[in-house]
């Protein structure tokens, strides 16, 4: 039964962690967009390349977050 | 309405509990009283709302068995399952847990499982993964091109169900493997059907994928492909021929990625789908939406060309995936189908499986024996070289045994099975080479811990390139004002890089390097006769600096033969010979044997004796023609008053050389010596011979003197003797050659090297040997022939040879490939030298390079 419940922690918590870890790379990536782009006459990046590149970012990052996580929750709640 | 019902597979009270939960929770059961004793329980139902297949069904879905209720015992599987707790306790995710109360009992169990739906060695390693997480499972090799797992586990403590539905669990299916012959046409079909769906997939993207990428190109280079009729460049048209590609041939990389997600768990087909879902969702984008400058171009053919040339890659994979494991074909077709058994006097043919121990089996001239078993009656000659790989027919007569699916040539004979199903010999081959095909070789551990995070690791690389070339790399080196991207946007650069990374990266080349090699390997091996039971003995072979042989029965017959006849002046060799073998032929004594064999062999015509009397330790003496024939020792003619100065010298001579001379004197006088010794096998001398060649040192190991062992040595060429050990000190003298620093291969034939063989670094036994020694080596030889010491190490230096290229590739290929994707030469040269669809291309050639390179090992020549 603890093993059950312990499985169910780590399945929600890896999703919280890579929802969270995901959300912050794609945040440094609008920022760093952002920052680029600030003080020039002709910005480096489009609406839609920050747009899209925000969607490419966050897949990519919810891949890897998805995989690191589980193994080190699973790792701290034993 | 009240019915009892059987319970197959309860082992505790909490089994019984889980059944009782079962049938109480069916609409209409009243009562229930489930009896873990009797395996049964019984249901107190209203009829009409509920019947007793639900309650079985009931029963079948938490687990165990139902039946009719018997009190005989169930069959052999129920009783297995009984052993075993068959009880899946499910989450609300639907993960397999096991239950805490059970026990180890410390014997473990091997099982080979079929598996289903592994698309890269990626998805080996996620299987291993899973199932090492259960309690109980000790040891785990899954191969992904036989699509086998073996496993060792304990039975009390994690059952074949629990391991069945943690692989299925994670998206795959398993089984128990069953019958050999079904589960062979189960495969064959497997893999047809998989040729099959690839074919009509590559068909497609084929078809389609070119006017696709003509289009796409031609709206980018429209003076060089000018000939491109105009209405192939139409997005909206290229759009519904690229979605059709993505829905047919490309639809398995992107449901195998949902499956594999789903169960958190990644493989290639998340590389593949990620690359083309990113290339195709930008495409879209820019057909139907306006997202300004640097969108304009689609990306439809990159798209169709990486399913296109990662199909053409499944494939190729399929095709030739088949091949490696052609040997284990091999030996199930020689298997016979039916067999003529003798039944209440009469001949009657049946299936083979149906021929039991005991049966008289009766062959034809042109025949297969079905089973193996001992000749009763007739002669005959058998050609055995499917099994020992003798090319010269062997003669049988009745006594002799002979091996199932061998052919018999000549006579006609009967004989009787002593070993049926998977007894016989060429079962147990099979078994052999089946699990060695699985097992792992040490050198694998690397390829598996970088197949493993492979995958991850490839995401991680993608991502960086995306932000490198994004926020540094598309500025820093002017991309937008190249003339190969002129006006492409930094996102489009930067994905398009990022795909190419994803798709290149192969982690199917470096996950098949080793088992790829070692399946052709141990085929080959067993080919010609050499069974090798593991990756580990074949890694360990090659590596092997001395050899240690049992002189008898290994580098000697292990018989003694006749060898010299001296004869005094006034005597003539064959009068000698002939007084000796008088002298022996009652005798039971190896050397009496000897020497009437080697009179029978020079048609000398040897009468009885008129009477006989052997006098131990000393010799025997005869008598016949009214002579006194004394045959024996020097102290036996002194005994007796007989002077034998003149004959010194030769006896002298002979046992410096390791031979058993004796004197032969007949009433006062010596009239010669005959000598017997044990003699080298055909081939001793040129097996040496090699080693040696080889920079292998060879060592003799025997109990007996060390004159007799030297002489023996010498003999053969064998640089070190090691003599009068006693068979329970072989073992230490091993341990002391490994502690001068030496990799040691013991080969022997007796149970007395059971304890060498196991010491060693490999344990090589030869065929003729007993079933203990066969058991405790890594290496056997189903041949009695030396020179297949030599071809085993031979194949194993060509086998880790390849595993070495191989790895050398699939590391290489990903190491140069995944920079060079990543635009590493871009600075350099202006424009990215490998293009998605290239990528894709160098990927699926990859995978298809390592195992044409196992294959390739076919060829060669190890004898």
């Amino acid at each position: 039964m603890e093993e059950i419940v312990m499985k169910g922690k780590t399945g929600r918590y890896s999703l919280i962690a890579s929802i969270v870890s995901s959300i912050v790379i794609v945040v440094v990536f609008l920022a760093l967009a952002l920052l680029k782009n600030s003080g020039r006459a002709n910005p480096l990046y489009t609406d839609v390349d920050i747009m899209a590149g925000m969607i490419f970012v966050f897949i990519l990052s919810m891949i890897v977050s998805a995989s690191v996580w589980p193994g080190i929750i699973e790792k701290r709640l034993k | 309405m009240k019915e009892t019902i059987g319970i197959f597979g309860m082992t505790c009270m909490h089994c019984h509990k889980r059944v009782t939960d079962a049938i109480s929770k069916v609409k209409g059961v009243k009562s229930v009283d489930v009896s873990l004793e009797n395996k049964s329980a019984t249901v107190e139902f209203e009829d009409g709302v509920t019947n007793l297949n639900a309650i079985k069904q009931a029963v079948t879905d938490a687990g165990y068995e139902a039946g009719e209720k018997t009190f005989a015992e169930p069959d052999q599987e129920a009783q297995q399952s009984v052993q075993v707790c068959p009880v899946l306790i499910e989450d609300d995710k639907g993960t397999v847990q096991k239950p805490a109360a059970k026990q180890g009992s410390g014997a473990a169990t091997t099982i080979s499982l079929k598996i289903s739906g592994m698309t890269c060695a990626a998805c080996a390693a996620n299987i291993e993964k899973i199932l090492k997480k259960n309690k109980g499972v000790e040891s785990v090799a899954v191969n992904f091109s036989l699509a086998k797992a073996h496993v060792e586990y304990d039975p009390s403590l994690v059952s074949v169900a629990d391991m069945i539905a943690a692989i299925e669990g994670i998206g795959y299916t398993a089984s128990r493997k069953v019958d050999k012959k079904e589960s062979e046409d189960r495969e064959r079909k497997a893999r047809e059907d998989e040729i099959k769906k690839q074919r009509i997939n590559l068909i497609i993207a084929v078809v389609l994928g070119i006017p696709i990428s003509f289009g796409d190109m031609a709206n980018a280079f429209p003076n060089l492909l000018w000939f491109v009729p105009s209405f192939l460049t139409n997005d909206k048209l290229l759009f519904v021929l690229t979605t059709i590609v993505m829905i047919f041939p490309g639809r398995q990389f992107f449901v195998g990625t949902y499956k594999g997600l789903k169960h958190g768990v990644t493989d290639m087909n998340l590389l593949i789908a990620t690359g083309t879902g990113a290339a195709y969702a930008v495409s879209v984008a820019a057909t139907f939406l306006d997202m300004g400058p640097g969108y304009m171009h689609t990306y439809y053919d990159t798209a169709a060309l990486l399913i296109a040339f990662i199909v053409l890659g499944r494939y190729l994979e399929a095709t030739t995936k088949g091949k490696t494991s052609e040997a284990i074909r091999k030996l199930m077709g020689l298997q016979a189908k039916t067999a003529r058994i003798i039944v209440n006097g009469v001949e009657k043919e049946v299936p083979v499986e149906d021929v039991a121990v005991g049966d008289i089996v009766v062959m034809r001239p042109g025949e297969k024996l079905p089973v193996d078993g001992v000749v009763t009656e007739g002669l005959s000659a058998v050609d055995e070289a499917m099994i020992t790989g003798e090319s010269i027919p062997v003669e049988k007569n009745p006594g002799d045994t002979v091996i199932g699916s061998t052919i018999n040539k000549s006579g006609s004979f009967r004989f009787r099975a002593t070993k049926v199903g998977s007894d016989t010999a060429l079962a147990q081959i099979i078994e052999l080479v089946e699990n060695a095909q699985t097992s792992k070789a040490p050198i694998q551990k690397i390829a598996d811990v970088v197949a493993g995070h492979f995958i991850l690791a490839v995401h991680v690389l993608s991502l960086l390139a995306f932000f490198f070339w994004f926020f540094i790399g598309f500025e820093m080196f002017g991309v937008g004002g190249s003339e190969m991207f002129a006006g492409i946007s930094p996102f489009l650069f930067a994905l398009l890089i990022s795909i190419t990374v994803l798709v290149i990266s192969c982690p199917c080349a470096v996950g098949l390097a080793t088992p790829a090699a070692i399946m052709v390997g141990t085929g080959k091996g067993a080919e010609n006769g050499i069974l090798i039971k593991g990756g580990e003995s074949l890694e360990m072979a090659h590596k092997i600096n001395t050899i240690v042989f049992d002189k008898t029965g290994t580098l000697t017959r292990g018989e003694p033969q006749l060898t010299d006849v001296i004869q005094t002046a006034k005597h003539s060799e064959e009068e000698v010979l002939r007084m000796a073998a008088i002298a022996e032929k009652g005798s039971e004594h190896p050397l009496g044997e000897a020497i009437v064999k080697g009179a029978a062999a020079r048609n000398i015509n040897v009468p009885d004796a008129e009477s006989f009397k052997a006098i131990p330790g000393h010799g025997v003496e005869a008598g016949f023609g009214g002579k006194r024939i004394l045959l024996g020792t020097r102290r036996l003619m002194a005994d007796n008053g007989i002077d034998v100065t003149h004959l010194n010298a030769s006896m002298e001579k002979m046992e410096n050389e390791g031979k058993t001379a004796m004197l032969i004197g007949v009433d006062k006088e010596a009239i010669g010596i005959v000598a017997v010794a044990d003699t080298l096998k055909e081939h001793s001398k040129d097996a040496v011979d090699r080693l040696h060649k080889m920079g292998i040192e060879v060592v003799m190991i025997t109990g007996d003197n060390a004159r007799t062992a030297s002489a023996i040595a010498k003999q053969v060429g064998i640089d070190r003797v090691l003599a009068e050990v006693l068979p329970e000190d072989k073992a230490s003298e091993i341990k002391k050659l490994q502690a001068e620093g030496k990799i040691v291969a013991m080969v022997g034939d007796g149970i007395n090297d059971a304890p060498a063989l196991t010491q060693s670094d490999v344990g090589i036994a030869m065929g003729a040997g007993t079933d203990v020694a066969m058991e405790s080596a890594g290496i056997v030889l189903i041949k009695n022939d030396l020179l297949d010491v030599v071809a085993s190490i031979r194949l194993s230096r060509l086998t880790m040879n390849k595993i070495k290229q191989n790895l050398f590739w699939a590391f290489g290929y990903n190491s140069i490939g995944i920079p060079l994707a990543a635009g590493i030469l871009y600075p350099f040269y202006h424009t990215i030298i490998i293009t998605p669809a290239l990528a894709a291309a160098f990927m699926a050639m990859s995978s298809v390079s390592v195992t044409a390179n196992s294959l390739l090992m076919k060829r060669s020549r190890i004898k």
